[in-house]
């Protein structure tokens, strides 16, 4: 089956139609979209606060790197499987806006990051990297994570 | 371009505000930094968790002006701003009732019931904010 087919099939499945067209489902969907929102770019920005040396300072980074990532992975998960039931009722719609392809590539660039270079500085447990070093990475990972934000909220705005 | 900007920044400030809020609420519930005295966790957070509730503020007003009819009549954004007085108020209580007596319990990984209850309802308000406000957009 074509990626089109499985896209039209999608549109047409009673079930999804649900979805799409109740006028609660959505809502609901969104708004946990949402929470998880919160709480992975709430994590996330603390996380970076004690990686540029401004906040938890009293805590060694890989500690606060461990205790906020069950809560950071969770709300990954509960944005994606959110987010794929938001995108499955009427994929077309979002498969051909622009802002939508735009945050499919951040956020892959934003786990890719987070699992590689993001991961190794935070969770190093001796011999911290340099201010320096650590006011970059921190950067990269703000700036990644805040454009998927920024990129999703411009599909309800833009073709 | 304005709005969109604006109601962008409001939503990514609510990331900041209540994502910290949820991390404070989580110790009180000896879920995440159960080492950690609470009032280190909250002197770290609250800081930006009020710069993130100040953008929202205004940034919220903003969004109220450009459609103050429209919202004023919405039913979710009646529930939203009842929401937010609660979540007020039960900061409030926090603040007056246990606040003083904080050094008592600071190290505990169970804090009192009281402090616990405060959590949770914190924990609930804002999903409650979150969900009214996300809701408002929608014509229902």
């Amino acid at each position: 089956m074509s990626l089109e087919k499985f896209f039209q099939w999608c549109y047409q499945s009673p079930v999804l139609g649900i979805l799409r067209d109740s006028s609660y489902a959505m809502p609901i969907i969104q708004s946990i979209h949402l929470l998880g929102l919160t709480i992975l770019l709430g994590t996330t920005v603390m996380l970076n606060l004690r990686l540029l040396g401004i906040g938890m300072r009293q805590l060694p980074l890989s500690d606060v790197a461990q205790q906020l990532w069950p809560w950071a992975f969770g709300a990954l998960l509960l944005m994606i499987s959110s987010g794929i039931l938001v995108f499955i009722p009427d994929p077309v719609r979002y498969v051909n806006s622009g802002p939508f392809q735009l945050k499919m590539a951040l956020l892959a660039l934003a786990i890719l990051y987070h699992f590689t270079i993001f991961r190794r500085v935070t969770r190093k447990k001796l011999s911290p990297r340099s201010p320096l070093v650590n006011a970059i990475v921190a950067f990269f990972s703000l700036t990644l994570w805040f454009s998927v934000g920024w990129a999703a909220r411009a599909i309800a705005f833009f073709k | 371009m304005l709005f969109p900007l604006i109601e962008g920044s409001h939503i990514l400030a609510l990331s900041i505000s209540v994502g910290l809020i949820v991390i404070l609420d989580l110790r009180f519930l000896g879920l995440a930094f159960p080492g950690e005295p609470v009032s280190r966790v909250m002197k770290q957070v609250m800081p930006w968790s009020l710069l993130g509730f100040a953008v929202m503020l205004i940034t919220g007003l903003l969004l109220f002006m450009t459609q103050a009819e429209k919202a004023y009549g919405n039913t979710f954004f009646r529930i939203k701003l009842l929401l937010l007085l609660l979540a007020g108020l039960n900061a409030l209580y926090y603040q007056l009732r246990f606040y003083p007596k904080m050094r008592e319990w600071d190290i505990a990984l169970r804090t009192p019931v009281g402090v616990r209850v405060c959590a949770v309802l914190s924990l609930v308000l804002w999903v409650g904010v979150i969900a009214c406000g996300r809701t408002m957009a929608y014509e229902i």
